[in-house]
Formats: C-alpha cells, sequence, structure tokens
C-alpha cells in the first residue's frame, strides 16, 4: 500500500467526516462498587437506556432515583473514576443480530468470543421486549423432537412450549438439552444455547460436542461465564431471546436453552442487592418473578399471520437436595408449561436419563406428539405408574398374582426401554417401532438383562424389514392399519429368531 | 411513614419563603434548621440548598450556564450565547459563568444542568478520531 494512498483515503474519510451538533444529556460518578455506580445528573434517562463511561465502558441504568441513577457496568469497573463524566446514549440496551451469528459463541453483549472474526451485523434487537400478544400466537400442536425416548413418548414437547428442566446437580440436566439440539440436525431447526455462571470448561465441552455432531451449523452460543461481573449474566438469556426473535421473525422454528436460570436469579439478587432495593425470601428482590415470567413468555409459537415462526424454551433450574418447594423452582415451575423432573436416586440406580416419569409433566401434553406416537405411547405414562405402586407395595409381601406379577414384569421392561446414553438420541420412527413392541407385549419374556441387545437388533431388523411403514410414520408421521400390520410381522419374525 | 426527599424539603422550603420579608425570613431559617436538625437531615443541606436553588431559578425564569472556553469570550459573542440560550430553554435571564481552559483548544463548551453542548475543537478532533478508528 503506497503512502500516497493512505495520505488520499484519509483525506477521503476527513472529508466525508461531519460532527452534529447536539446538547448531550451527562451526569458525574458519585460512587463506584462491585460493577455498580452510581450517578447524578442525566434527568431524562430511561430506564435501560445505555450510558458510557469516558475510556469506553459501558453500562444500562436500571435504578431511577429522584437525585441519582443506579448503572450496571459491563466492562472493567476499575478504571472508572469518581466525577468521570457519564453520557447518556438515548438508546435501549440493544445487540446485534444476523444471520452470519449462527455457529458462533458470543458474549451477552452479543460480541463474539470465539476468536473466529467480527460478526458482520445487518440489525440490532432491543433486549428486552414486549412479548407477543395473544392475536399473534397460535396453539402448541407441532412437537420438538428431542431424539429422547421418555421425553418423547412420556412428557412430549412441542414447538412454542416452554418446558423446564430441574433437577440437582450433576443428574444430567446440561445432557438432556445438549441431545435435544444434537437431534434437531434435519429438523430444520435454530438452537440457541445460552450459558449462564457456568464454568468455561464445561462450555467448551459442550461446543466441541456439538460441532463434533455437526450441531454447530444451526447453534449459537451465549455464553456470561462465571468469571464475568453479574450484570453479564443477568442480561444473557434476554440476549439469547433477542437473537431467537431475530430468527422467529424470519418465520423459523427456534429453540432456546437457558443454563440455568437459578445462576441468573443469583446474578440479579447479587446486582439488586448492590442497588439498595429491598430484599425478600431467600434475599431475593421482589421482582424475581417478574424477571423469569417476562423472560419466558418470549417462548411462543406465531400464526401464519404474524410469520409463522416459534421460540421454544428450555429453561434448567438446579435444585438443593431434590427440594423443588425452594423460592426460584416454585416460580419456573409455575410458569412454564411443565417439568422434566430428574433425580439423584434414579441417575445413581443406573436409570439415565433420571427422569422421575411420576413427577414431570407437559401441559400441552398428546397434542405435541405425532400420531404414530400417540398411538403406541398411549398407555405407557400408565403402565409405569401402576408399576411403580406395585413396586412399592411387593416389596411387602412375596404372593402376588399372577396379573400383579406380568405388569412388574411389564414394567421392569419399560424402565429398561426408556434407559438411554448420552448423545445418542434416537429418532422417532425407530421410537415408535420399540414401543410399539414394549407396549403389545412382545418384550414381556425377553430377559431384562437383554432388552437393550434385542432393542438395537429390533431396530435393524425392522428397518430393513418395514421399510414402508418408517417411510410412512417419517414423511406423514401417520399410523395405519397396513403399516402397524407390517411391522407387527417383522416384530414377529425378529423375536423367533432371536434367542 | 412516607420518607421525605431532598425535592420535597426544598420546595417546602421555597414555599415558605416566598415574598417573606427579611425580618421573617431569620424566623423561616431558623426553623429550617430546627427541623434539620431534628429531623437528622443536617448531612443532607448540601443537596438540598442545591435543589432549592434550581428550584429558585425554575420558578425566577433563570439559567447558570457554565461557559468553558480556551480563551476570553468578547461582549459580542456573550450576548449572542445569551439571547440563543434565553430563546433555547424559554427563560427571562441567563447568567454566564465563565471558565477558561486551555486544554479545549478552541471553540466553547455549554453546561447547564446536566446537558451539554460541547462545541470544542478538542471534541471534534475525539469524534473523528473515532470516525477514523472505527472505519478502519
Amino acid at each position: 500500500m503506497s503512502t500516497n494512498f493512505i495520505v488520499e483515503n484519509l483525506k477521503k474519510e476527513i472529508d466525508n467526516f461531519s460532527s452534529q451538533i447536539k446538547a448531550e444529556k451527562v451526569g458525574h460518578v458519585l460512587e463506584v462498587f462491585d460493577g455498580i455506580a452510581k450517578v447524578s445528573g442525566l434527568s431524562d434517562i430511561k430506564s435501560s437506556e445505555m450510558v458510557t463511561f469516558p475510556n469506553g465502558e459501558t453500562g444500562v441504568a436500571l435504578n431511577l432515583e429522584e437525585d441519582t441513577v443506579g448503572v450496571i457496568i459491563f466492562d472493567d469497573f476499575s478504571k472508572i473514576r469518581e466525577g468521570d463524566e457519564v453520557k447518556a446514549t438515548g438508546k435501549i440496551l440493544e445487540v446485534p443480530v444476523s444471520d452470519n451469528i449462527i455457529g458462533r459463541v458470543v458474549n451477552a453483549l452479543g460480541v463474539e468470543i470465539d476468536g473466529k472474526g467480527v460478526i458482520k451485523a445487518d440489525k440490532t434487537y432491543p433486549i428486552e421486549k414486549v412479548a407477543p400478544g395473544v392475536i399473534t400466537r397460535l396453539s402448541v400442536d407441532k412437537p420438538v423432537a428431542t431424539g429422547i425416548k421418555v421425553i418423547d413418548a412420556i412428557i412430549p414437547i412441542g414447538r412454542g412450549q416452554r418446558e423446564l428442566i430441574i433437577g440437582d446437580r450433576q443428574t444430567g440436566k446440561t445432557a438432556i438439552a445438549v441431545d435435544t439440539i444434537l437431534n434437531q440436525k434435519g429438523q430444520n431447526m435454530i438452537c440457541v444455547y445460552v450459558s449462564i455462571g457456568q464454568k468455561d470448561s464445561k462450555l467448551r465441552k459442550i461446543q466441541t460436542r456439538l460441532e463434533k455432531g455437526g450441531a454447530m451449523a444451526y447453534t449459537v452460543i451465549v455464553s456470561a461465564g462465571s468469571s464475568e461481573p453479574a450484570p453479564l449474566s443477568y442480561i444473557a438469556p434476554y440476549t439469547g431471546v433477542s437473537i431467537a426473535e431475530y430468527f422467529m421473525d424470519q418465520g423459523k422454528d427456534v429453540l432456546i436453552i437457558y443454563d440455568d436460570l437459578s445462576k441468573h436469579a443469583v446474578a440479579y439478587r447479587e446486582i439488586s442487592l448492590l442497588l439498595r432495593r429491598p430484599p425478600g425470601r431467600e434475599a431475593f428482590p421482589g421482582d424475581v418473578f417478574y424477571l423469569h415470567s417476562r423472560l419466558l413468555e418470549r417462548a411462543c409459537r406465531k400464526n401464519q399471520e404474524y410469520g409463522g415462526g416459534s421460540i421454544t424454551a428450555l429453561p434448567i433450574v438446579e435444585t438443593q437436595s431434590g427440594d423443588v418447594t425452594a423460592y426460584i423452582p416454585t416460580n419456573v415451575i409455575s410458569i412454564t408449561d411443565g417439568q422434566i423432573f430428574l433425580e439423584t436416586d434414579l441417575f445413581y440406580k443406573g436409570i439415565r436419563p433420571a427422569v422421575n416419569v411420576g413427577l414431570s409433566v407437559s401441559r400441552v401434553g398428546s397434542k405435541a406428539q405425532i400420531k404414530a406416537m400417540k398411538k403406541v405411547a398411549g398407555t405407557l405414562k400408565l403402565d409405569l405408574a401402576q408399576y411403580r405402586e406395585l413396586e412399592a407395595f411387593s416389596q411387602f409381601g412375596s404372593d402376588l398374582d399372577n396379573a400383579t406379577k406380568q405388569q412388574l414384569e411389564r414394567g421392569k421392561r419399560a424402565v429398561e426401554v426408556l434407559k438411554q446414553p448420552q448423545y445418542a438420541p434416537m429418532a422417532v420412527e425407530r421410537q415408535v417401532a420399540v414401543l410399539y413392541a414394549l407396549t403389545k407385549g412382545y418384550l414381556d419374556d425377553v430377559p431384562v438383562d437383554r432388552i437393550k441387545e434385542f432393542e438395537e437388533g429390533l431396530i435393524n431388523y425392522t428397518e430393513n424389514k418395514t421399510k414402508k411403514f418408517y417411510k410412512e410414520v417419517m414423511e406423514t408421521s401417520m399410523w395405519t392399519d397396513a403399516g402397524e400390520a407390517e411391522l407387527k410381522k417383522a416384530i414377529e419374525e425378529y423375536k423367533s429368531n432371536f434367542n | 411513614m412516607t420518607t421525605l426527599s431532598n425535592n420535597d424539603i426544598a420546595h417546602a422550603i421555597y414555599l415558605v419563603s416566598k415574598e417573606k420579608t427579611h425580618a421573617e425570613l431569620r424566623e423561616v431559617n431558623s426553623k429550617v434548621i430546627k427541623f434539620l436538625v431534628r429531623r437528622r437531615l443536617l448531612s443532607k443541606s448540601p443537596n438540598i440548598l442545591e435543589r432549592l436553588d434550581k428550584i429558585i431559578n425554575y420558578e425566577s425564569e433563570k439559567i447558570i450556564v457554565k461557559v468553558f472556553s480556551a480563551r476570553k469570550l468578547t461582549e459580542e459573542m456573550k450576548r449572542e450565547l445569551t439571547t440563543f440560550l434565553g430563546k433555547r430553554y424559554k427563560v427571562k435571564e441567563v447568567v454566564l459563568a465563565e471558565t477558561l481552559d486551555e486544554k479545549l483548544l478552541g471553540g466553547v463548551k455549554i453546561e447547564i444542568n446536566d446537558e451539554i453542548i460541547d462545541l470544542t475543537a478538542k471534541n471534534k478532533i475525539k469524534k473523528l478520531q473515532e470516525h477514523l478508528i472505527r472505519k478502519i
């Protein structure tokens, strides 16, 4: 590059430069502590308006008081001094969005952190938005295939639904979320994974797993790590949902995972206490319910007139020693349309995913299942509930009648069939074949320890023998008598050869 | 009990002292100080006075303008500035408080309450710098 070129370019830039004269609203820093600044002045500032500090740090006005404004700072606050000039920008906090964001890892402000270069954005979306109204919505009736048998069969999730994943630490909450993302390959779904207050090593592991499974081609990761200031953890889920809304507005279906909202509430508690807002139960501020309800309400399915996209939300909440009656779990349970409850006991018994079928529920229910799945899984939940009841009862006596014994045996096999390893989501048509064999009693005389072997063999066999049935379920999601007869015949054939 | 804000107190002081004679004002002042002591608000008196100042200025349609410039303003410039600001803020009286600051290089910076109109060369150069860095 010649010197002349540089000089000419600079001249051109200087010629193009015009600075507008405008009156700016300013304030002065009164005090700074723990990521919070108290600022005087800024008289006409709006709530959630962005402000800038002299060294380029950004913040958001959260507390509007008579004499002062409480600002949360998103960057390193150590360089901000008392008396520094703070400028109001007139803009509500927004994040850059574009199609290029897919496959990238961004921070809570939408800035890339994966070292793959700047993400060129065409638009910005405000992070706080009123959720779509009733007129724009459509009822949930299209399934999200998670690829996890127990969920797809018993606790189905629909597009536009909010299903909570709740459980103690180390029970496989994130595993369910990651498996669900992995299973969205070819399902026409964009995924947003919001990591709040997680270890960077865990995030890296998830990212690598998603890359390995080819899932980063349709996934965005929003991260607010545990070493970052609490204000970033506080805004991360809103950033995630704004990115999701960008895709939903294009008529696409989006799946968003908030991992996890307990840490989000803790970050908000920290900010609120520092801003001297009065503490309530468990020292959380009074508006912690609204914090989550306004976030989760943005998950919806829009009708065709309004674009037809959807946002399905899978928030994760961590409980302490299985206590679902704590403040945040009860709040989020009441906001969401159902919960997947994971238990430590089941996990250590080897039942993985450790879903407690009795306590887990999906309020959308079978409306979000394909016809074929509805047909085969209809009695499964009841069978399992009866099994659990009888299991407890049978421990007291050994004399059981044949019907009870049969129910117990069926239950044991159902539990075995619903076990599934991590990172191995199963296509819905395969699930239908296996569950059909289970509910029709074809597994009743197979030894429990050989169920997995039987299942694998059955899938391989039926896939080759009943191509018509598989195609039918895959393409039309329907269940026909002809299809059923074909499947039945194949299962019987396979079973007669199984030894 | 509702808490009294600095603004409420300043407003009350303004209302009781309005149109009072010199002797009456002395009595009002002593009562105000007793009230502040009784309510343990003496430490807040600078803020209350600042608020009171703003209320008095607002009621008497007056603004105090801080003008920062690199060189001393000429009388004509001051007159022009006073007329312009009087019209912009719709006030009868404009009081200019001048401060000289060579670091501004040129132009003026006007500060009214928490509003700033920065017309200095220093600010323009800073904006040009931001423009060039962003472009590159």
